[in-house]
């Protein structure tokens, strides 16, 4: 039952934020349903046309420049700043990887575009057999709970 | 169930033209034709001609022009041989909701099948959802609804779902999250066929101290089972303009990370276990067409019940990007290393491509190969080669086509077909394509 009063201690503590937030709603505007400027080819340096700020996002334009190594742990950013990733992103993009079943997988459905940064290339039917092994932690975040359809003619 | 989302969606955008006169309209679609002949060893030869439609729908500037509505779902039929050794159709409703925004405070609805990421919570649901900011740099976030189940072990989801996150920002310095997810019945246990409600919660920040310098985190804590399940921290140091230096720590407790598992042959709670790794990566813009990336990760395993997954690996290596004329030609080669711990198998990755495209016409070469330490299934090497080319037919469609071929531990000779052929409509040019 400790569970269930952790839980009850942290919609209390929500409870309490928003009191503590004096349950005022923010009068600053939001951000535009889709981003103003149309973006070339290839990975977007938020840095090239936004200087030390962007209007309404309080992290900066380097925290948000798509680097490869943004790219490979975009987790902390989504979890934080879904409603900036959504300005530029339908949620369409990110079900190409992040799917409950899906069938295609991503550098298959995406195949004319080896410059993505796309998971499970070539056999990977052979190498994941090392990698789920190495750390089965990363699997766990798409496989595991949902998308097991495939996995389950083999691990039963 | 799903059946039933996907007529309903169906239904949906036969609706929807009527509606476009005012509002804006986006269709696309991305339809996928494949031609393999599988000749897995030991196994018949089979061919298989599977066709996938994958179809999306966002409508927005409904009602008072705040309300849209987005849609996203495959269909799939196989014309030869079933492709997945099951039923020769399936298909799914990815997601499907009505969202509203307010003109203020990043405030925003939710209702219908949609993905939520909030904090530690990352849940696909059947529902509704709801954030806003609040003044003074706090935000909420909340979500309930079922959660969407999987086709095959159904039961092993729970009936309802229920969460949200509370955060605090101070100016461009930091941020504070707190999160959770109670999932009523989420838990199947196997051997005694009962449920247990799932429960996590954790918390998240992110640290700016100084310009150049930012540190994010976040933990979570399984408090059906009572133990810390995860912990991740990244820290990002900016010392040149082009160059980001990153450290990556990692922390899994598998006993409460796993324990909400469906698939528990592979993600086994009760064998224990520890995962913790370390690393970091390198990231330097040499020039405006050179990107280089370095990377390294220990990883190591312990307290496993089951002693062979025990041990200690590595896994590094490096990516070189690069483009040329106005982005038109972008070439890539990558070269990755992982090092299993004893017991273990181990690899080389090599990878190296070449893209073309002008807007019009698209081509691309793709070539991989893994190098296994020990065989797998009497190989020891997997090799993987793709063509495209690809013609962008006027601005809203697209025909795109691959053949691959590959020798793997699976297939000695492997010839695949795929024929692309990608839709999008818009019925409003926009700032930014979406
Ligand atoms: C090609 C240049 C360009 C790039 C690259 C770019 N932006 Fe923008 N962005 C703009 C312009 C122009 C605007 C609209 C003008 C303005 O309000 O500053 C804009 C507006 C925005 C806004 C809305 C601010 C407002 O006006 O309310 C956000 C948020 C934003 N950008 C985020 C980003 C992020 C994050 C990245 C990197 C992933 C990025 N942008 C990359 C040019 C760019
Ligand atoms: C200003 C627009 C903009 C914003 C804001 C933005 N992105 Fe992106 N992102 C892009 C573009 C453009 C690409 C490149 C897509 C392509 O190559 O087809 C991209 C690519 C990606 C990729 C895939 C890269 C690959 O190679 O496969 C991921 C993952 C991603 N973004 C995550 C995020 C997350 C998470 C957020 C929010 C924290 C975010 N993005 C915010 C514009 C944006
Ligand atoms: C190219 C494939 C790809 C795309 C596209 C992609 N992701 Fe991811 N995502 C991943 C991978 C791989 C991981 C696991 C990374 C790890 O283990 O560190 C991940 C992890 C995550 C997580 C953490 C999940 C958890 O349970 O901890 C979130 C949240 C997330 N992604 C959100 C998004 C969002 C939002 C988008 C779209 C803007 C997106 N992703 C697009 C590949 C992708
Ligand atoms: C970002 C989400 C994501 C992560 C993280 C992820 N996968 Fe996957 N995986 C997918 C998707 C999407 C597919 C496509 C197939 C499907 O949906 O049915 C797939 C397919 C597979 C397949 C079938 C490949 C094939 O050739 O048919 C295997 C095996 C697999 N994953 C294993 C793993 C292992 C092992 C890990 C961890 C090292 C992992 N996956 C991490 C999303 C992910
Ligand atoms: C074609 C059969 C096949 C499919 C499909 C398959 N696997 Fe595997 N998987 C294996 C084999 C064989 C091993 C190696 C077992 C061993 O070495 O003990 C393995 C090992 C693993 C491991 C390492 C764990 C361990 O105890 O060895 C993970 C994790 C894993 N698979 C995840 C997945 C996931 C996730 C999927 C679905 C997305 C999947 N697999 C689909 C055959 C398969």
């Amino acid at each position: 039952m400790t569970g269930a009063k952790l839980f009850g201690i942290v919609v209390a503590v929500s409870g309490m934020l928003t009191i503590g937030a004096c349950a005022v709603i923010s009068k600053q505007e939001s951000l535009p349903a889709w981003h103003p400027e149309a973006l070339g080819e290839g990975r977007p340096d938020c840095v090239e046309c936004h200087e030390d700020q962007i209007k309404g996002v309080a992290k900066g334009p380097t925290t948000f420049k798509h680097t490869t190594e943004f790219i490979r742990q975009h987790r902390f950013y989504a979890a934080q700043d879904g409603k900036l990733c959504e300005i530029c992103h339908k949620a369409s993009f990110c079900n190409t990887c992040h799917a409950n079943e899906r069938e295609i997988k991503p550098s298959v459905f995406l195949g004319n575009r080896p410059d993505r940064e796309l998971i499970h290339r070539g056999d990977y039917l052979s190498v994941h057999m090392i990698d789920g092994k190495v750390d089965p932690t990363s699997c766990y975040r798409c496989h595991g709970r949902a998308n097991n359809e495939k996995c389950v003619r083999c691990h039963r | 169930m799903k059946k039933k989302g996907l007529t309903s969606a169906l239904a949906l955008t036969t609706l929807v033209p009527s509606l476009a006169f005012a509002v804006d309209f986006q269709a696309d679609g991305t339809s996928i034709f494949r031609l393999e002949q599988r000749a897995t060893p030991g196994f018949e030869k089979q061919t298989v001609a599977p066709f996938t439609q994958f179809a999306g729908v966002d409508v927005d500037k409904l009602a008072d022009g705040n309300l849209s509505l987005h849609l996203y779902g495959w269909e799939r039929v196989d014309l030869g041989d079933s492709s997945t050794g099951e039923k020769k159709n399936d298909g799914e409703l990815s997601y499907g909701y009505l969202r509203y925004r307010f003109a203020r405070a990043n405030g925003d609805l939710k209702a219908g099948r949609f993905v939520v990421n909030e904090g530690i919570a990352s849940e696909q649901l059947d529902g509704v959802a709801g954030r806003t900011d609040l003044a003074k740099g706090f935000a909420l976030s909340a979500f309930a609804g079922a959660p969407v189940k999987l086709d095959r072990g159904s039961n092993t989801k729970g009936s309802f779902i229920a969460g949200g996150r509370g955060s605090y920002a101070y100016g461009s310095i930091l941020e504070v999250g707190i999160s959770g997810v109670h999932e009523k019945g989420g838990i199947y246990e196997p051997l005694t066929g009962n449920k247990y409600d799932r429960e996590l919660v954790g918390g998240d920040f992110w640290l700016r101290p100084e310009k150049h310098v930012e540190l994010n985190g976040r933990g979570s804590y399984d408090a059906s089972t009572d133990g810390m399940a995860e912990q991740s921290y990244q820290l990002k140091l900016f010392p040149l303009k082009n160059v980001t230096v990153s450290g990556l720590y990692n922390d899994a407790d598998l006993a409460h990370y796993f324990s909400a598992s469906n698939l528990r042959s592979l993600f086994n709670p009760d064998l224990g276990g520890k995962v913790k790794s370390y690393g970091g990566a390198v990231t330097w813009n040499v020039a405006a067409p050179v990107d280089v990336t370095g990377d390294f990760r220990h990883i190591k395993r312990s307290d496993s019940i089951d002693q062979n997954l025990n041990g200690d690996s590595n896994r590094y290596g490096a990516d070189l990007r690069l483009n040329f004329l106005d982005k038109k030609v972008r070439p890539g080669v990558s070269y990755h290393r992982v090092e299993g711990a004893t017991g273990f198998n181990s690899y080389h990755e090599i990878r190296g491509y070449c893209m073309y495209d002008n807007g019009r016409y698209q081509g691309s070469v793709d070539g991989i190969a893994q190098l296994f330490k020990s065989s797998l299934y009497q190989v020891k090497n997997a090799y993987e080669a793709v063509a495209s080319a690809g013609w962008r037919i006027i601005p809203a469609l697209a025909l795109s086509g691959e053949v691959s071929y590959s020798r793997n531990p699976w297939a000695t000779d492997d010839v695949r077909g795929l024929v692309r052929l990608t839709f999008n409509y818009i019925s409003e040019s926009k700032g930014a394509n979406k």
